[in-house]
């Protein structure tokens, strides 16, 4: 994982600033810094949090195409309905606080679970503790995106729950 | 460059701003604080993601492309944890949430 890491910012710095002949090695000494300055960065982090990132396993990279698709559905709905909601003539909101359970095994896919409720819009995640996400709705519509759970069930499929 | 690719830009740039400005109404009519970061996610998600795409379209398979792919992946973990960041910020220093049914679940959360 530690060397997945290391691997994937490596690709990153070649990808975007690489250099394209060997002979300019300045260039390819300040990437060698800054990717094991980033890297040691992830390290500290990683270990800071009590190493969450176990997540990622090569068979979730697998799933994550799927899960893609599932969240870029879902975000475009939400889009069309938030953009009603500010383009109706009179503004009509109901908006709610609720309690909603994240079921996700590791700390990284309840954190992505929060993220993809906050990036939907319509919902935004207010706090994450003991398992459970406060989650502000606009109006009952975008409560129930959250509340049938269907969001909850893309994150544990990515992360190799029950499908 | 094909022109259908570039109708299909056309349409993603022009419905990418379009949201981008449905956002900025947004924020301006809806009433408290927390109503109007749901407005700015439309800007975040749709807008800069429809516009991105359009100029994948441009781009083709190249290294601009993986740039932009890039750009959107980063943008899709900040702004989020921003969003996250100023929200929790407010609610934790008491700003009151305008609820449409206090009481219920919200009162106990604070």
């Amino acid at each position: 994982m530690r060397l997945g890491v290391l691997a994937l910012l490596v690709a990153v710095w070649l990808s975007l600033s690489g250099p394209y002949t060997l002979h300019e090695w300045l260039i390819l000494a300040f990437g060698v810094v800054s990717v094991l300055f980033v890297w040691r960065l992830y390290l500290a982090l990683d270990r800071a949090a009590g190493g969450g990132s176990e997540f990622f396993r090569a068979s979730s990279w697998l799933r994550l195409p799927r899960f893609l698709v599932a969240f870029a559905l879902k975000v475009a709905a939400a889009n069309l309905h938030t953009t009603k909601l500010i383009l109706a003539p009179k503004i009509d909101l109901q908006p709610r606080l609720r309690r909603v359970p994240a079921s996700q095994k590791t700390s990284f896919g309840q954190v992505l679970y929060a993220n993809f409720i906050t990036l939907t819009p319509g919902t935004i995640t207010l706090d994450l503790r003991d398992d459970e996400l406060l989650v502000y709705a606009l109006d009952a519509e975008s409560e129930g995106d959250v509340m049938d759970g269907s969001m909850d069930r893309d994150v544990l499929r990515l992360e190799g729950g029950p499908d | 460059m094909n022109g259908a690719l570039d109708i299909v830009t056309a349409v993603l740039l022009v419905a990418g701003g379009f949201f981008c400005v449905v956002g900025g109404i947004g924020l301006h009519r809806f009433s408290d604080f927390y109503q109007r970061t749901h407005a700015a996610s439309v800007t975040d998600t749709a807008g800069a993601g429809l516009m991105l795409l359009g100029l994948m379209v441009q781009g083709g398979l190249s290294m601009v492309t993986l740039k932009l792919v890039l750009v959107l992946a980063f943008l899709l973990f900040s702004s989020p944890a921003i969003a996250h960041a100023l929200v929790k910020a407010a609610h934790g220093h008491g700003l009151a949430l305008e609820l449409d049914d206090p009481g219920k679940d919200g009162d106990a959360a604070g």
